[in-house]
């Protein structure tokens, strides 16, 4: 009846038993944890879903890695979804320590996942408390491969050997494999992403840092992702070493300080394994992979460049990782930015040294600096400032063995991230024009307009060329991050993009006037967040968040390229197989349309209801609810032109598609509604409904509509046993066409107390305290006079059987005719028992049309089936032998549901005995055609069954008496013309009933 | 009740299968004549029908009486039907009554 809120808010029902992670093994998907998200991170793969990441642990210090695949679960920090697992997590990231409830979903213990890395095992092998495999066997990754080959001098044959970064899932740690193993990586056992435990190691210093060299392992797991976001471990005393990067927040990594004392190139310390960041400049964010690695060149090259320099402003490397598309979408530009840092950067430092300053810094070449500072900007000047760049560690790692000059040939390239291109490390010397450019300032060029496809998150400047198509209202919340207040809109481009913009609090003032649903605008900046799947039914994966900074403009010269309406309407047949809850764009022709209701929502609130039955050319039709203002203004206007007779076309954008009494339609908040739209959908349905539409048979997908509501139910008495009504969870509401064939006159109503609770009166029992006044237990008041409501008990009576009925003050009225006081009076008050008689008289054997309710209840034990009458017409023999018109049609021309097949066929023999005879030729060659579909034995053919089955297979509507399509008997001109046979027989009993075939004429 | 000769429910596109036996049909007087009443059937036709009524007529009549030609009943009783009479209904029942449930009528 009312719309749930399908989004539930963070859930304050933690229980309090968590389980360890140690105890989380798959299959368990009832559990709940209590864990700290040591590491996030986001990531594509390889079928481009994009994951969140999380590495958690829990107090025992356990580790797991738990990728998350519908990002859309794990919204912002406060906004959660129901679930099943629940993390209260603390995360470590740079600054923000707020405690955050994740849900995972139904959180799944994965296989691969029993595998933990040995937690802290690096930061132990860092600090020497573990130098061998007798301290301990720690469980880590390979995050890094590479083959190195090194001559040896003793028998001048080359010989490989690998180099290889270990991982805990926090920290890396850089290492050999000893020769033997080599045959391992040859054959892949050992590969990137492999889990290995460390057999036989030793971990050795190796002038300020630390080496393992791996002797002997175990592989737990040959394929893997990459857990956690590792920091390359640095030097051991080495203070700048912290912030751990965490893209989740960051998103676009930026500026960091950091400072260091150790030697030259060991400072460039790596925040984030180079994986990463190459997964992420690679995976088509940006357009122009080239630069993408290139740009830890540019890192690599300034800052051994400045070694000298104290301070350095860097803008290249991100621009060429994250920011390249957004800044400039023509490759070019991106080059040159990255140029210009890496270069400028160089010649700040020292000119004359440029490329060989960088060999230096890469080959060892001991270039000591004893304090410095990398500040590292975003060439973009987008005013991001928090930590996290992205820097290649080769010095160090070529450092760390021997500092000879060694040729690289790398290991097979298993991401992008190592498909680095050799020649880039030796480009040409940049000509020395480059030399004043200095550092590449703010991209200040006329915004370029980018498509809304093209978004995403990492870009850091962006300005759309949009129309606003939707506008919703302002709506406040409170969290528990206090009040707030929200407000979205829906923007549509050129191309077709569509994305919804948020805004919140402050920028909601900034902006809430100025957006004017149907005017075009310029804007750009603001964060691109992961959509919200249950409010945000746009096809975009993302959407924009406003901030202060972002800059809205109206575009006065109105851009006819772009469209005032994107619809992907589906067409009814299609809804009937999507999914509740999913949103739909429809259109249709209104067939009906029934006034609007009031209903009361269980909150207490009134919300208006009016129900339409839309159809289209798919040959189906669905009914449609319109809720709230549509029902008056966009519902107003159709209960018009439907009650001028026409047909409107109704296009739909954003209904919602739910699953109550078959599939249904209904608006939701975003909803529009179009009538008699111009487009060419609309002329399309509106041709074929002039064409053929209009006499077409359809099929509901949603339950019979029976005019005034989908609760009418047209029922026989005899189906309120034989259908079981009553039984199931809820009530059956079903309308009969009976008489009153009996009705008890003694207590036909009872004494009621008239005491107004709310807007409605108590109507509670009253007893007579003996003295004139009438006291109501509830209302625990006494009254002078009370009200009399009926309680009338009446017998119902049709062509299949009885049934009795309560019908209640309104009910009875409206059987009765006059109120329950006056007929009190007349027989009690005023002893006119020859009127209150004729007036009983005049009510039984009269005809009804009774609404019932039917409900099973329980007195004593004992279960029965209780009918109320709900509402009682006297029946209107006109419309009710139209009704009856009717539903004989939808009978013969097949309305499948109410005939079992089973039944059919067995009737099918028995008239074809009964009738054979008068089965005449003629008639039956008319009916040939519908006949054939079925495959029916000769015996059985008669002819007017063919067609009550063809009508749901070819879903054309088949007249009975000549067999063609596109009429039903009642309109069929062949007889109005003198048929020549006799005709079979078949006699209606009723609804759904199964049908009684009656020999002889 | 003369169940040997029923009279078949009929509009003015049945009435020619009928000639020379007992029809009845309903009809919206159009104008009174001597010795005839000019009616209009359920399915918009018009029909004469012969006799003479007892007057008041209402606008809706039921004759019963014996089908003459495609246009014509002599009708030998007739009943008013009052002035207001749904005569799509009726159509529909005169189809219905000589098509698929004819068995049930004659």
């Amino acid at each position: 009846m009312f719309h749930k809120q399908s989004h539930l808010y963070k859930s304050n029902d933690m229980a309090a038993t968590f389980a360890f992670l140690k105890d989380v093994r798959p299959f368990k998907t009832a559990w709940k944890v209590q864990v700290k998200v040591i590491h996030s991170w986001r990531q594509n793969t390889e079928n481009t879903v994009e994951t969140l990441e999380l590495v958690l642990s829990d107090s025992m210090s356990k580790q797991i890695h738990a990728p998350v695949l519908n990002l859309s679960k794990v919204i912002d920090e406060s906004n959660q979804t129901d679930s099943h697992s629940e993390f209260g997590t603390s995360s470590c990231s740079s600054g923000i320590n707020a405690e955050i409830e994740f849900n995972l979903g139904r959180g799944r213990a994965k296989n691969t996942m029993a595998v933990n890395l040995t937690a802290e095992a690096i930061a132990k092998m860092l600090n020497g408390e573990v130098a061998s495999e007798n301290d301990m066997t720690p469980v880590l990754q390979v995050t890094e491969l590479k083959m190195i080959q090194s001559k040896l001098n003793q028998n001048h044959e080359s010989s490989n050997r690998y180099k290889i970064t270990l991982s805990d899932g926090i920290l890396s740690q850089q290492g050999m494999l000893n020769a033997s193993l080599n045959s391992l990586v040859v054959q892949g056992s050992i590969q990137l992403g492999s889990i290995l435990k460390l057999t036989r190691f030793v971990c050795n210093r190796v002038q300020t840092r630390r080496i393992v060299v791996v002797a002997d392992v175990e592989i737990l797991v040959e394929k893997c992702d990459i857990i956690g976001t590792c920091v390359q471990s640095g030097s051991p005393n080495e203070p700048g070493r912290s912030s751990v990067f965490d893209q989740q927040r960051s998103g676009m990594g930026s500026v960091i300080t950091q400072q260091s004392n150790g030697c030259g190139f060991e400072q460039q310390q790596a925040k984030r394994t180079d994986l990463n960041g190459g997964r992420y400049g690679a995976s088509a964010y940006s357009p122009q992979p080239q630069v993408v690695h290139n740009s830890p060149d540019a890192v690599r090259y300034s800052v051994s460049a400045n070694l000298p320099q104290p301070q350095v402003v860097h803008n290249s490397s991100e621009v060429g990782r994250y920011g390249l598309p957004a800044n400039s979408p023509q490759p070019q530009v991106a080059h040159n930015s990255s140029d210009a840092g890496r270069y400028g950067g160089a010649n700040l430092a020292q000119p004359q040294v440029g490329y060989n300053s960088s060999d230096a810094g890469r080959y060892g070449v001991p270039a000591s600096s004893p304090q410095r500072q990398v500040g590292q900007r975003y060439g973009t000047g987008s005013g991001y400032s928090e930590t996290s760049p992205s820097t290649r560690p080769y010095g160090s790692s070529n450092a760390g063995y021997g500092g000879s000059r060694l040729e690289q040939p790398r290991a097979p390239p298993a991401t992008t991230a190592y498909s680095r291109p050799v020649q880039s490390s030796y480009q040409p010397q940049p000509p020395p024009m480059y030399v004043n450019r200095g550092p590449v300032a703010r991209n200040e060029a006329p915004p370029r307009i980018t498509p809304i496809s093209a978004l995403n998150p990492y870009q850091g400047r962006w300005t759309i060329k949009v129309r606003v198509t939707c506008k919703g209202v302002l709506r406040r919340f409170s969290n528990t991050r206090g009040e707030g207040k929200l407000f979205s809109f829906d923007l549509l481009d050129s191309g077709g993009g569509e994305i919804r913009v948020t805004c919140f609090n402050d920028v909601v003032d900034q902006f809430f006037d100025q957006i004017v649903v149907g005017n075009v605008y310029l804007i750009s900046r603001g964060s691109l967040k992961p959509a919200q799947k249950n409010f945000n039914h746009l096809h975009n994966d993302y959407e924009i968040h406003l901030d202060s900074a972002s800059t809205i403009q109206q575009c006065y010269e109105d851009d006819p390229t772009i469209p005032r309406h994107q619809f992907h309407f589906r067409n009814v047949g299609d809804i009937e197989n999507m999914e509740s809850n999913s949103i739909t764009d429809l259109i249709g022709i209104v067939s009906s349309i029934s006034p609007s209701v009031s209903i009361m929502r269980k909150n207490q609130t009134e919300v208006l209801k009016r129900s339409l039955q839309l159809k289209d050319m798919s040959g189906r039709s669905v009914e449609f609810t319109m809720w709230g203002d549509f029902c008056n203004a966009e519902g107003q206007k159709l209960q018009m032109l439907c009650d001028s007779g026409a047909s409107p076309v109704l296009a739909v954008k954003a209904g919602r598609i739910s699953e109550f009494n078959g599939k249904q339609v209904s608006t939701i908040g975003s909803s529009q509604l179009f009538i008699e739209p111009d487009f060419p959908e609309a002329r399309e349905l509106r041709e074929w409904y002039d064409r053929e539409g209009r006499n077409a048979h359809f099929t509901s997908i949603s339950r019979e509509f029976t005019g005034a509501g989908r609760q009418e139910v047209r029922k026989v008495i005899t189906q309120i046993k034989d259908d079981k009504l009553g039984t199931s969870e809820k009530p059956d509401w079903i309308t009969v066409c009976a008489t009153i064939s009996f009705m008890k006159v003694e207590n036909f109503c009872y004494t009621a107390c008239p005491n107004m609770n709310g807007d409605r009166p108590c109507s509670k029992k009253v007893t007579n305290n003996g003295d004139g006044t009438w006291r109501c237990e509830k209302c625990d008041k006494s009254v002078e006079e009370c009200d009399y409501r009926y309680i009338l008990q009446i017998q119902l009576q049709d062509h299949t059987g009885l049934t009795w009925a309560t019908a209640f003050q309104e009910a009875g009225e409206e059987i009765i005719g006059i109120s329950a006081k006056d007929l009190y009076y007349i027989k009690y008050e005023h002893q006119e028992e020859e009127k209150f008689e004729d007036i009983i008289r005049s009510v039984t054997f009269s005809k009804y049309i009774f609404k019932l309710k039917i409900k099973e209840e329980t007195y004593s034990d004992e279960q029965r089936v209780k009918a109320t009458v709900v509402k009682a017409e006297k029946i209107n023999y006109s419309s009710d032998t139209r009704f009856m018109l009717e539903a004989m049609d939808k009978l013969r021309t097949g309305d499948a549901n109410s005939l079992p097949v089973k039944l059919e066929s067995s009737n099918y023999r028995s008239d074809a005995l009964n009738s054979g005879i008068g089965t005449s030729g003629t008639r039956d060659t008319a009916s040939v055609d519908a006949r054939r579909e079925f495959g029916l034995p000769a015996a059985n053919q008669v002819g007017q069954y063919g067609n009550q089955y063809a009508g749901p297979i070819s879903g054309i509507t088949s007249c009975n008496a000549c067999g063609s399509n596109g009429h039903v008997s009642a309109n069929c001109p062949s007889l109005m013309s003198e048929p020549q046979g006799q005709y079979t027989q078949g006699r209606y009993t009723g609804g759904g009933t199964p049908r009684q075939h009656v020999g002889g004429y | 009740m003369d169940t040997t000769s029923p009279a078949v429910f009929v509009n003015g596109a049945l009435l020619r299968r009928y000639i020379g036996q007992k029809v009845r049909a309903v009809i919206q007087v159009i104008r009174s004549e001597i010795g005839s009443v000019v009616g209009k059937s359920t399915d918009d036709q018009q029909i004469v029908v012969k006799g003479s009524p007892q007057p008041p007529l209402t606008s809706y009549l039921e004759v019963i009486g014996i089908a003459e030609s495609d246009n014509t009943i002599r009708a030998e009783v007739w009943t008013n039907f009052g002035d207001s009479f749904d005569a799509q209904n009726y159509n529909e029942l005169c189809k219905l009554a000589n098509g698929e449930f004819r068995h049930l009528f004659i």
